[in-house]
């Protein structure tokens, strides 16, 4: 996911260095990826196919907000466990749910 | 230009999460939005997977063309936002309030289209009460579109705050808080868009 | 009077007037003692709220109680309810169910958790880490006022038409969805606004709390030096940050399908999806009940022993690790349900495996008791009770585990007897210990010991007469909210039973009031309270009863744990943990600050 993101920190001010990547880097990325979920979407492919190809693009164009926008990527490693914590709380439900139905 | 202590973790006390509170308060928060949004989308994605039978497919009933204009602006403001963020973390305050404004005006306009779009589907005869499909689809683009208007509320009181100069490059909590609310926001709806929208 | 410190140097973004960092304006009475900032006021304000709801919730199981001894027999003061309640004063089968739904309800979410989390975490977070108060203290405010209209809307709904909500607190779909089958529609609905506007509260408060812990402890006071009742309260306020949004997010689907007829649990949709999402929020809730106890019994018990609290760390540990294992354990709720057996026979085995956890709390609080010095106040009485009263509520819950077993005894008073064992002989006798032993530290007073003692053994026996019996009454095929058991001969034989139960209830429900009278006439006529009363190491301890606005006086600094009694470096047998002595070195933190 680096690809369409170049870190380009400021130059540092007196006390701390102020990180930031090319916030158009990653504009660029987040239109692209969209452009190619509206693509994959309609093609004639098996469905479960399509799930997995918009899911996994879907989660990299949340990462890339999440760590770049959100900043993630730059704060303290304790803040980005605690970012992080409920996901795997999602994934418990919704998996164990699921298996109600199949 | 230097941050002062407000914007750094707390002084006289033992190491914490390593930033300051209000920062670090925003996050514990999203947590809890994560598990809110979790109860919406799950029940989707469980309901969806034990009635795959009550949904359309993509494009057939939700207007894909406007939908995916509309993600596009909430992404630009997500930028106009973080670029608001980078300006008063150099101390440009004009620079603040332009890029706040930027995003009120587009965020708004988010709610705008969504709106619409939702009047054109009731007009089709796609409610709520319309099965699985129309209770889970209005019920999480509703939800998400509820948390964009308080967004936007919030953001027009940082926008007039920032343009009375309130912000500083040393003091700029506040920024900094809501624009995570707001990129969090955008980041539900590229998880949305994908899953009611596409699939 | 208070120096800029942590989490309160000057203008803060948002204020709507810079925050002095000296104090020279005394606010009005109204931003003083209502619209309160400070963290202990609203303990306070929690305390008052609480208290009454939770005799809200007694009464409400003195009429269910009255119907169960008395079947069919006009209650005494029966015939001031109305004729749709309690026609002839004799308790209508429809308002029997609301009875049972909304005592759970009160109790729950108005009495319990708000006492654990709301009073006690409000209070002693701040004075036990040594902050001068909450990291976000207006929004502390807001959080107790928005759950007061929670409390007057949930209310409101006794007043609905069509009666209040009667589907159980665990309002299960389809009943609760739809009026054709409860009669009741504007109650339901009632109840499920109160339930979301309370869910807002209590996720603003855990907020608070979790940052707070996380990024204002004093210098010194490292995590493994915390007190348990602190470790039990961030715990707790990571599980309501988490689980209730799942129950808001439940609670709006079931509103929606009552009101705007959609499909979740209903019509189309999904009965089993209502179970599946009310108890993913429903298991973490019961530890949410549960573990504040756990943590204020440690500081008591090792408190009145004069011992330091046996294993520290594993406590810490079980504390965790009950609230890891309380996500996967919650369809152990739903073995009758229909659902997956596969997906029921791993819940039954994660839900054995929770027990180990309690079980070791358990042995340590045995361990912490043995050979100490013990001193029997009243808190220590209350709080070796909760032990005791817990075990029992514990081990029943294993005979539940298994879902051969809870196949027979799920709906039926087996599972009333548990959870009254784990919630009342549990949960409010840590509440009763608490209160006893904060309230001097909160209003300055003691209570009296005298009617203490006597509270406490009114409440000990007839509570454990109510609810041991409902073992009995269970397997023996006693059913959960049946208006008249009656109706079945095989129940008959039990009425005698049902009638001792409702007897020992009322003497239970009377012997409440000693307690509230101590507390109302000990704040104006008990003994006042020194700084530190039950000679305890913790940091609230160091301060007035009750403590000044801002807490200290200066940031504390801390050099041990706060289960240093007996400790051979000093004569006395308890030992502060801010007391510095020769050999302590400042920790590094006291000197931050670049």
């Amino acid at each position: 996911m680096d690809a369409t993101t170049p870190a380009t920190p400021a130059a540092p001010p007196a006390d701390e260095p102020v990180h930031h990547p090319s916030y158009i880097g990653v504009w660029f990325g987040l239109a692209f990826l969209t452009a190619i979920e509206l693509g994959v979407a309609f093609l004639p492919w098996a469905k479960i196919t399509i799930i997995l190809i918009l899911v996994g693009l879907a989660v990299w164009k949340a990462l890339l907000v999440a760590l770049y926008y959100m900043h993630l990527r730059y704060e303290p490693t304790r803040l980005r466990v605690l970012a992080m914590a409920p996901l795997p709380l999602a994934l418990i439900l919704v998996v164990a749910v699921i298996m109600e139905y199949r | 230009m230097a941050r002062s202590a407000v914007m750094r973790p707390p002084v006289l006390a033992e190491p914490g999460a390593g930033v300051y509170n209000e920062k670090l308060g925003i996050w514990v928060f999203l947590g809890s939005e994560v598990m809110f949004f979790t109860a919406l989308i799950g029940a989707y994605i469980i309901l969806r997977t034990a009635h795959p039978g009550a949904w359309q497919e993509p494009g057939e009933m939700l207007n894909v063309p406007i939908t995916a204009f509309n993600t596009f602006l909430l992404i630009c403001s997500s930028v106009t936002m973080v670029k608001a963020f980078a300006a008063i973390q150099e101390g440009r305050q004009k620079h603040l309030t332009l890029w706040l404004l930027a995003t009120v005006l587009i965020g708004a306009s988010f709610v705008g289209v969504q709106a619409y779009e939702y009047a054109e589907l009731i007009h089709k005869g796609f409610v709520p009460s319309e099965g699985l499909y129309g209770s889970t689809f209005y019920t999480m683009t509703g939800f998400h579109g509820f948390h964009v208007s308080v967004g936007v509320l919030c953001l027009i009181f940082v926008t007039f705050r920032a343009w009375r100069g309130g912000y500083t490059a040393e003091d700029h909590r506040g920024v900094e808080v809501i624009g995570l609310y707001w990129h969090f926001v955008d980041l539900v709806w590229i998880i949305l868009f994908t899953i009611v929208y596409l699939i | 009077m208070t120096t800029p410190r942590a989490g309160t140097a000057a203008p803060h973004v948002g204020d709507l007037h810079p925050h002095d960092a000296v104090h020279d304006h005394e606010p009005s009475f109204l931003r003083k003692y209502i619209f309160a900032t400070d963290h202990k006021i609203i303990g306070i304000q929690f305390l008052i709220m609480s208290l009454a709801f939770l005799l809200v919730g007694g009464a409400l199981a003195m009429m269910i109680r009255w119907q169960l001894g008395y079947p069919g027999q006009a209650m005494p003061g029966g015939t001031v309810l109305p004729e749709t309640m309690a026609p002839g004063g004799v308790i209508a089968p429809e308002f029997y169910n609301s009875l049972v739904t909304m005592h759970g309800t009160f109790m729950v979410f108005f009495a319990i958790m708000p006492l654990l989390v709301g009073v006690f975490g409000n209070y002693l977070i701040p004075l036990k880490i040594g902050a001068p108060d909450m990291a976000f203290p207006r929004l502390n405010m807001a959080s107790f006022w928005i759950a007061v209209p929670a409390g007057i809307i949930m209310i409101f709904g006794f007043f609905a038409e069509g009666g209040h909500a009667g589907a159980g607190w665990t309002a299960y779909a389809p009943l609760s969805a739809s009026p054709e089958h409860s009669g009741v529609s504007l109650g339901q609905q009632l109840w499920c606004v109160s339930l979301i506007v309370l869910g807002l509260s209590s996720i603003l408060g855990a907020t608070n709390y979790i940052t707070t812990i996380i990024n204002m402890r004093a210098p010194g006071m490292t995590w493994f030096r915390l007190p348990l009742s602190i470790w039990a309260l961030f715990v707790t306020a990571v599980l309501v940050l988490l689980a209730i949004p799942i129950l808001s997010g439940a609670v709006i689907m079931l509103l929606f399908d009552q009101t705007i007829g959609t499909h979740f649990f209903l019509r189309a949709g999904e009965p089993l999806l209502w179970q599946h999402l009310f108890w993913y929020f429903g298991h973490p809730e019961v530890y949410i009940l549960i573990l504040p106890a756990f943590g204020m019994v440690s500081d008591i018990i090792a408190n009145g022993s004069r011992k330091p609290i046996f294993g520290y760390n594993s406590m810490v540990f079980a504390i965790l690790a009950i609230a890891f294992l309380g996500w996967i354990v919650w369809g152990h709720h739903m073995f009758q349900s229909g659902m997956n057996p596969t997906l029921g026979t791993s819940f039954m085995i994660s839900t054995m495996l929770i027990a180990v956890p309690s079980a070791i709390k358990v042995f340590n609080w045995l361990g912490t008791l043995w050979q100490g010095n013990i001193r029997f106040t009243v808190p220590m009485l209350h709080a070796c009770a909760f032990v005791s009263m817990f075990v029992i509520g514990g081990l029943s819950g294993v005979f539940m585990a298994s879902t051969p077993v809870d196949i027979f005894i799920h709906d039926t008073y087996f599972i009333v007897a548990h959870l009254h064992y784990v919630l009342f002989g549990g949960s409010l006798f840590a509440i009763f210990a608490g209160i006893t032993y904060w309230y001097p530290k909160m209003f300055g007073r003691m209570m009296s010991r005298r009617w203490g003692l006597i509270h406490f053994w009114l409440t000990f026996v007839a509570y454990n007469l109510v609810f041991f019996p409902m073992h009995n009454l269970g397997l023996g095929g006693h059913m959960r909210r049946i208006y008249d058991p009656n109706q079945y001969e095989f129940l008959q034989p039990l009425q005698g039973l049902n009638e001792m139960i409702s007897i020992s209830a009322f003497v239970l429900f009377t012997a409440q009031l000693i307690f509230a009278a101590n507390f109302i006439l000990s704040w104006f006529k008990g003994e006042k309270a020194p700084m530190n009363p039950w000679e305890d190491n913790s940091l609230e301890w160091t301060v007035p009863s009750p403590p000044p606005h801002g807490n200290f006086a200066a940031t504390p600094v801390v050099y041990r744990g706060p289960y240093e009694y007996s400790s051979p470096e000093v004569e006395q047998d308890f030992l502060p943990q801010t007391l510095r002595l020769p050999t302590d070195r400042p920790p590094a933190a006291a000197s931050a600050g670049d």
